[in-house]
């Protein structure tokens, strides 16, 4: 039977991998990507806490609200980033500097 | 055993897709090891025993999240993608910032001490529709205006703003 810290441990490592997608990547999808790692190991630290008896059932319902928020965040992102490449052509957020000034 | 081994199966599976993502330079590859992420933790909770969320994740985020991301990719690299792959500076501040970080969480989530109670199997979709209806009435009500906003948002943002003069102007500067 596994326990509590595997989990935890993955979800520690899913996070990390997530934050070094977000820095390494110029290209605005690849950002949202690493967006995904992180929610998605959030969900999962919910998850397997719930599993556990601790906050009974709570944790996999916050589990749906953080799948369902992220739906929300990537539909919205994806349309600010299909304006900008409206306005600039590319996805590179280093060409977005317009407001620098 | 066979627990432990499908865990480290789909644990496997979910680190080599972030490592492949984070190595890799090709935008639509990103997306698939998204993909193979996205099944694994789909995997991981149907083997700790909450198949509704399991189910929800492979509706929601690999059949609607994932194709999302491919359409997005499709839609906006016309020209080769923009740097994916760090300067040298940039690596090394990613590797310390990374490996500080690794090192931190795991310390801290080992050496705490949960007051795990006996593993409870609930799991029932009736059960988790009373929690939804009973102690999350209000953000599963906001949850819902928040999806009408994005759903409103998401269209007015991403509309064409002149759709025959912005054609051509694309098609100007594509090559």
């Amino acid at each position: 039977m596994i326990g509590l810290t595997p989990y935890l441990v993955l979800a520690a490592i899913l996070v990390v991998l997530g934050i070094a997608i977000i820095i390494s990547k110029r290209n605005a999808i690849a950002m949202l990507i690493g967006v995904e790692f992180i929610l998605n190991a959030a969900a999962l630290n919910l998850a397997a806490f719930s599993r556990h008896g601790i906050g009974a059932l709570s944790g996999q319902t916050a589990a749906l609200f953080v799948i369902v928020l992220a739906a929300a965040e990537a539909v919205v992102a994806l349309a600010i980033f299909l304006n900008f490449y409206h306005t600039i052509a590319t996805v590179d957020i280093d060409q977005g500097d317009q407001l620098k000034g | 055993m066979l627990e432990t081994v499908i865990f480290f199966l789909f644990a496997a599976v979910a680190v080599v897709a972030g490592l492949a993502i984070l190595l890799s330079t090709n935008i639509v590859r990103m997306a698939y090891w998204l993909i193979a992420m996205l099944i694994s933790v789909a995997g991981l909770y149907f083997l700790m025993g909450a198949y509704f969320l399991g189910v929800i994740q492979i509706l929601v985020y690999v059949g609607g999240v994932a194709v999302l991301l491919v359409f997005g990719v499709m839609l906006t690299s016309r020209q080769l993608a923009p740097r994916l792959r760090p300067g040298p500076g940039e690596a090394l501040w990613l590797v310390v910032v990374a490996t500080v970080l690794l090192i931190g969480l795991i310390l801290s989530v080992t050496h705490a001490r949960f007051d795990q109670g006996a593993i409870v199997a609930s799991n029932s979709v009736a059960e988790i529709g009373h929690s939804l209806l009973g102690d999350f009435l209000g953000p599963f009500e906001l949850a819902s205006v928040l999806l009408l906003v994005a759903l409103l948002g998401a269209a007015y943002l991403a509309r064409p703003k002149a759709p025959v003069q912005g054609a051509q102007q694309r098609k100007g500067t594509a090559i």
